[in-house]
């Protein structure tokens, strides 16, 4: 089947097995390779991206099901060197330690501070269910996250 | 894992035996099953397709129906195999008469369970058993009024 | 403190992370590469009648399919460490084969491999390969392994055990202590079995290039010079310098990542086999299958106190599951890591551990996160505090009585355990008290009484831990059966232009060596942090190293880095000298130059590195070039210690625990990067509270694992944990160049009994004395329900 999406701005038209998940198309068609994959029952968000505005796990959404849609990974989120305030914040704040869960953990995150810009560090804990980490105890990813927050209501 | 319950039917002892051990019935009222293929008296191969939660599967095996005292008791044995792993079980049935139209189906038995079917499957098979039967057993009971 | 020394420096590596540009293995794509899927056993023993590869062999784009059946069959893996019995019979150690060999030893062994074009391929072909297997009966349960009757996990020994083994004392003194003391303190308890759960799961493509006959295996490893030993010299009998093993990101480790695994043997075999690249990555069921486990100790242990609550005797009986087979360090887990720690911060004179080490039918266990050291400290943490409940003492208070008193380890000597081990340097009194002092103890204790009387349920929980890491001084580990050196490899090249390049054998993999490593560096020389890059993960680039695991890095890589700035800094010294026309004794280094002494003539280290590179006007006799490359092998291990504090709250009517607040103040020595090391000290923590609130691999009696998939078996999520607080106290380490002590593990060594310990604290006036772990609703509302009873 044919597909044409448009990820981080450019339009990708591709045939694809009808099986074929939006990560396996992210990662092995278009070679964004930052979007990660961290296990097989939906549960630990290391493949979360944003599409058409809102964060998904990429590994339970197929590509055919993407068809005409608009994705943003983590590859498109920097502007040029210019790293987006939630990434700068992720590195200000030691967000990150081994970096596998951080694309999805970031992608999250946008989709988080979008729908709630002012979250409470319960509500950021809440919204961030869907993403396990293992290295850092969650404790700096949240701060980051109160940083970013309050860079972008700046 | 252990499975037992019961169930009320409508009907004797009798009626209720009769269905139970006829093969054509017993293809048309199992939930998931697909093809019941008699090799011996009392010996069936069976192909089924079973969903448990998050996992699903086409199962293939032998069903044999062993132990019979007539309108009573019998016990069933099921060895299923498949690709998302394999079952082993062994349920006593016994019919309890209640009155002249009533028989209380009494099941127990053992089941054990193998591969990706018990790693994300074990905690929901009891659920599972559950609802089969009770699928089952209506069922069965739709057959018997017809 | 340096100018980077000591200091929050934001992380180097952080900006590829963040973009998406990490290098993890499964992210690299070779020309011609295939894929490999695995047929894996359904049972945890049978016996393989047959395999019929046939119909799966004509699948689409099938290349290959080996079995046990094949040459590959031939070969394992070894174990890297030998435990021999108490009695001195050597240590029982089975081949593990690369694919199962006619006998199936655990759920989830390879059967057989299928190397297909695509990865689909590969996994619709392995759906058809018959395998015909007759179930026999197992044992999962270590202590069920040594009953008399148990499954036999492998038929050429007449019962399960790999070894036993004992340390400490001598027993029936240790019993005697025991009868004769004031009050023994008795508990029974498992210390479960976990899943190491890396986000990153394991992932592996060998790659056989006929034209150099040479063999690249890219790896998720903690170790890839290991790994090349192990695969080369053991495995597969190859040549070591045809194989060069890449290691670049890897998504945590955790210890699961150390060993080495049968893949990446049997894939190294196999692109030879059939001439192309082969990739294997694990999804997240194989990791629960196929990933080593950590822990499984089934547990009886006693300590004796006398009347003023000082610790007189220490004894515990432990069985400790090996798996089906022995893991790369599986046997120095339960012993040299575990029983060597029974000392704790006491003065505790008598101690004694028995140790029996069964097979059973369960994937393999070996180290994770903290390896044995997690395990003692739950035993002493958990009997303390329930002595001194027992006794009605304070736990904090008990804790104070038995500390061992300050020693620097340079004007005192270091302090000799009951069970081998020298401590280097140690303060233990003011981490707890720093840390009772940010729980606000006292006051607790009063809201606790208060809360009580409203039917809410507080609870309180100390440990405190030491833990030996910077593994460590390879004549003791060798002396004590591991079959390799534990010192670290670091190398400096100064490129002509004064920038430097560090080879390090140490493995960073999320620990942030490229930071903390080019700190040190950058200071010692004076440069700018910029001007220095790590490299690290390639054997073909760093001399030979041992890896990242038990926190070792920063002590014995960062001082083997150390060495080798020292060695720079003595040659670039005699270049100065020569250039400022001075003796080298005349001269002061500081800030990235050479200064005579009282004069204003000075020589940049940028100018000496370009002259040593182009040696026109140059020393006589001396060689050109500035690199130099140096072996660290350290005195002894490092100790560092610490004292957690976790606040709960229990739903009285649901059992489930709120964990409210956790307090750690940690001594790591000094310390290089101080966000790095906060941490590494959450995510340690965030372990530890996982193992006792919320993990645990379960097998059923048959052998099947009903915690296989995330649905399952419960990680930690973000709302499942609070802020951690986080202080320290530094007491140096007195034999290494940084003084530094590791601070990997400390946080999952010391947290998890000051859970379990703040949840029974909660629960201590119901009648409640211990709950087993994980302390999960349905556990704690079971405890409370029968304290009703």
């Amino acid at each position: 089947m044919k597909v044409t999406l448009t990820v981080n701005g450019k339009q990708y038209s591709q045939e694809v097995e009808p099986r074929t998940s939006l990560t396996h198309f992210l990662r092995e068609m278009l070679n964004l390779t930052g979007t990660h994959i961290g296990c097989d029952t939906s549960s630990c968000g290391a493949c979360t991206v944003i599409l058409d505005g809102v964060a998904v796990k990429s590994c339970t959404v197929l590509a055919v099901q993407a068809d005409g849609c608009e994705v943003t990974t983590i590859e498109g989120l920097a502007e040029g060197d210019h790293l987006h305030p939630i990434q700068e914040a992720f590195r200000e704040h030691h967000g990150l330690q081994c970096g596998f869960c951080t694309p999805g953990m970031v992608m999250t995150a946008v989709d988080l501070l979008q729908k709630n810009p002012n979250p409470t560090e319960e509500e950021i804990r809440h919204g961030l269910e869907g993403n396990f980490c293992r290295c850092t105890g969650y404790h700096n990813i949240v701060k980051s996250i109160q940083h970013a927050a309050e860079k972008l209501n700046a | 894992m252990k499975i037992t319950g019961e169930h009320l039917i409508e009907a004797p002892p009798e009626k209720v035996w009769q269905n139970i051990l006829d093969p054509r019935v017993l293809e048309k009222i199992t939930p998931g099953i697909k093809s019941l293929e008699e090799l011996a008296p009392d010996h069936y191969k069976a192909v089924s397709e079973i969903k448990m939660g998050p996992v699903k599967g086409q199962f293939e095996g032998e069903f044999t129906i062993k132990d019979k005292t007539e309108n009573k008791s019998c016990k069933i044995v099921l060895d299923q195999k498949s690709k998302i792993g394999n079952a082993l079980a062994e349920i006593n049935l016994e019919l309890i008469p209640v009155s002249d139209t009533q028989t209380k189906v009494h099941y127990t038995g053992d089941a054990r369970i193998s591969g990706m079917l018990a790693r994300m499957g074990q905690r929901l098979i009891g659920g599972v058993v559950k609802t089969l039967s009770k699928q089952f057993f209506e069922a069965l009971q739709k057959e018997i009024e017809q | 403190m340096g100018k980077f020394i000591g200091k929050s420096i934001k992380r180097k590596e952080d900006v590829r992370f963040l973009t998406g540009k990490g290098k993890y293995t499964d992210d690299i794509k070779l020309p011609g590469m295939t894929h490999a899927a695995f047929v894996r056993s359904p049972y945890a023993h049978a016996k393989i009648n047959n395999i019929n590869t046939a119909e799966a062999l004509k699948a689409e784009g099938v290349v290959a399919i080996f079995t046990g059946q094949d040459e590959c069959g031939n070969y394992g893996v070894p174990c890297g460490w030998q435990v021999n019995f108490k009695n001195g019979e050597t240590m029982r150690e089975p081949q593990q084969p690369l694919l199962a060999k006619g006998v199936v030893r655990y759920l989830g062994e390879a059967v057989a491999i299928v190397i297909a074009e695509t990865l689909e391929q590969a996994r619709d072909a392995a759906e058809l390969v018959e395998v015909d297997y007759e179930e026999l009966p197992a044992v999962t349960n270590p202590k069920e392994a040594m009953k008399e009757g148990a499954p036999l996990v492998h038929d050429e020994w007449p019962d399960n055990a790999a070894f036993d083994w004992c340390i400490g004392n001598d027993r029936a003194e240790v019993e005697k202590a025991l009868e004769n003391a004031h009050h023994v303190t008795e508990l029974e308890y498992v210390n479960q079995r976990l899943a190491p759960n890396a986000i990153e799961p394991r992932s592996y493509i060998a790659d056989y290039n006929a034209a150099d006959d040479k063999w690249t295996l890219y790896t998720s490893t903690q170790n890839p010079h290991l790994i090349r030993l192990l695969l080369c010299a053991f495995a597969l009998g190859i040549p070591e310098h045809k194989v060069r093993v890449v290691s670049y990101d890897v998504g945590g480790g955790f210890g699961s990542k150390i060993f080495h695994y049968t893949q990446e043997a049997l894939l190294t075999w196999a692109t030879k086999q059939i001439g192309r690249p082969i990739k294997w990555t694990a999804d997240r069921s194989e990791a629960f299958l196929t990933d080593a486990h950590g822990r499984d100790h089934v547990v009886k242990a006693k300590m004796g106190f006398d009347k003023e609550g000082k610790i007189v005797a220490l004894l515990a009986d432990e069985y400790c599951a090996m798996g089906a087979y022995l893991s790369t360090f599986a046997p120095a887990i339960p012993t040299y890591l575990h029983g060597t720690l029974f000392q704790g911060l006491y003065t505790t004179p008598l101690i004694h551990l028995d140790v029996t080490a069964p097979f059973t039918h369960t994937v393999p266990v070996d180290a994770y996160r903290g390896a044995g050291r997690p395990e003692a400290t739950y035993l002493l943490e958990r009997l303390i505090e329930t002595g001194a409940k027992e006794m009605g003492m304070d736990p904090a208070e008990i804790r104070f009585k038995n500390f061992i008193p300050p020693f620097d380890g340079v004007n005192q000597p270091g302090y000799q355990t009951q069970v081998a081990l020298q401590y280097d340097s140690g303060n233990y009194a003011p981490v707890l008290k720093r840390a009772l002092e940010m729980a606000g103890y006292e006051d607790f204790r009063k809201e606790q009484e208060e809360a009580r009387k409203q039917g809410k349920l507080l609870g309180i929980g100390i440990s405190t831990y030491i833990e030996a890491c910077g593994i460590a001084p390879s004549a003791v580990v060798g002396a004590l059966g591991a079959r390799a050196g534990l010192y670290e490899a670091g190398e400096v090249r100064v490129q002509p232009t004064g920038k430097v390049s560090i080879y390090t054998g140490a493995h960073a993999h999320g620990q942030g060596h490229e930071t903390t490593f080019a700190q040190i560096v950058a200071d010692k020389l004076g440069i700018a942090l910029e001007d220095v890059e790590i490299i690290h993960g390639d054997s073909e680039r760093s001399a030979f190293g041992m890896g990242t695991y038990g926190s070792r890095s920063l002590a014995v890589g960062g001082s083997a880095i150390v060495k080798s700035i020292e060695k720079v800094l003595e040659k670039g010294a005699k270049i100065a000298a020569h250039k400022l026309e001075a003796a080298v004794e005349d001269l002061d280094y500081a800030d990235g130059k050479w200064t005579v002494k009282g004069t204003d003539k000075s020589v940049s280290f940028g100018d000496v590195a370009l002259t040593a590179y182009v040696p026109h006007d140059y020393p006589e006799g001396l060689e050109p070039g500035l690199d130099f490359s140096s072996f660290y092998d350290p005195a002894n291990f490092t100790y560092p210690f610490g004292a957690h504090i976790a606040i709960v709250e229990v739903c009285p009517d649901t059992g489930k625990v709120t964990l409210k607040r956790f307090i750690t103040c940690d001594d790591v020595g000094n310390v290089i990067n101080p966000m790095i090391v906060d941490g590494q000290v959450h995510g340690g923590v965030v372990q530890g509270i996982g193992q006792a609130l919320l993990e645990g691999v379960v097998y059923d009696e048959n052998g099947q694992m009903i915690s296989g998939s995330y649905m399952d078996y419960a990680m930690p999520r973000a709302d499942d944990v609070p802020m951690i607080e986080t202080d320290r106290t530094v007491t140096p380490c007195p034999h290494n160049p940084l003084g530094v002590k590791g601070a990997g593990e400390a946080g999952t060594i010391g947290s998890t009994p000051a859970v379990v310990n703040a949840v029974v604290d909660a629960l201590w006036h119901l009648g409640i004395r211990d709950i087993p772990m994980p302390l999960t609703p349905a556990r704690v509302w079971e405890a409370m329900n029968a304290a009703k009873a």
